[in-house]
């Protein structure tokens, strides 16, 4: 249990977690035949991204570059959202569905 | 104290583990918002107090609650068409598997060729404020990624509000 709290503290207990989070999240990715579940898996993947940028700040520079570069995540992660969702919800009023299956107009 | 860390971790992880396999795409978003607060513990335990509050204004106050509303307008509840139909596991598993194991390993190999901090500079960087540091980093050395980065929020926002408007 020590060692479990220890490890838990340190810097590859937080690349543990992240690397988790993003392996959860391309299977998530891959699996999800709904649109907004792929949006899930893909937030996932970036809250991965920065748990990584925060422990290698704090573990091995000492500096907040990582921090920062986060913060950016972040943002991109909150417009990324909004955009795909206005787009789900045109193309539910489009289709009827949000089953990523659908979303076959510009194939051919 | 480092055992609330440890909780904060089991409960990201048991929570993305939901997120991942649950077939209601409702109950997936929900347990989304706790991944959320668990790594927002995480940055508190990192030293990034700012990063932290951050996480929960704008993911948990702000993404998932849009994730919820794209939810409820888009799909009747608790019908039948929430749940995704999956058929397909075994082989994104193993593809998800591989590129964890690798990234942990690469990351590792990183973490070897870097010099570790000594145990008080870890302290002294745990117990500094970073909201002041973050503020002048943003408007000194990182300026140009930050005006960027409110053009392209702008740019969202305009391109959001045009994609969903009405007929």
């Amino acid at each position: 249990m020590n060692q479990l709290i220890q490890f838990s503290s340190s810097l590859q207990g937080y690349l543990a977690v992240g690397a988790i989070l993003f392996a959860l999240g391309i299977f998530c990715v891959m699996t999800r035949k709904n649109a907004i579940g792929i949006l899930l898996g893909i937030e996932l993947i970036l809250n991965a991204a920065g748990i990584n940028f925060v422990a290698f700040s704090k573990f091995r520079t000492g500096l907040i570059d990582g921090q920062i570069v986060a913060l950016f995540i972040m943002l991109i992660a909150a417009a990324e959202a909004a955009v795909a969702l206005a787009v789900i919800l045109r193309f539910y009023r489009l289709k009827q569905t949000i089953d990523a299956d659908e979303a076959s107009i510009m194939r051919n | 104290m480092n055992k609330v860390l440890l909780l904060a971790q089991i409960l990201t992880v048991a929570s993305a583990i939901v997120v991942g396999f649950h077939p209601n795409i409702l109950y997936a978003s929900v347990f989304l918002l706790f991944t959320f607060c668990g790594v927002a513990v995480m940055f508190l335990y990192a030293g990034a107090d700012f990063l932290a509050g951050a996480q929960v204004i704008i993911y948990v106050g702000g993404v998932t609650i849009l994730i919820l509303f794209a939810i409820m307008l888009t799909q009747w509840l608790y019908k039948i068409k929430l749940a995704d139909i999956r058929n397909k596991m075994v082989l994104p598993g193993v593809l998800a598997t591989i590129i964890g194991a690798f990234l942990y390993r690469a990351l590792h190999q990183m973490v070897l060729s870097l010099p570790p901090q000594t145990p008080e500079a870890l302290e002294k960087f745990s117990t500094t404020p970073k909201t002041a540091l973050i503020g002048q980093a943003l408007l000194g050395s990182y300026l140009l990624p930050f005006e960027a980065i409110t053009i392209l929020l702008l740019g969202a926002m305009v391109g959001a509000v045009w994609l969903a408007r009405p007929e």
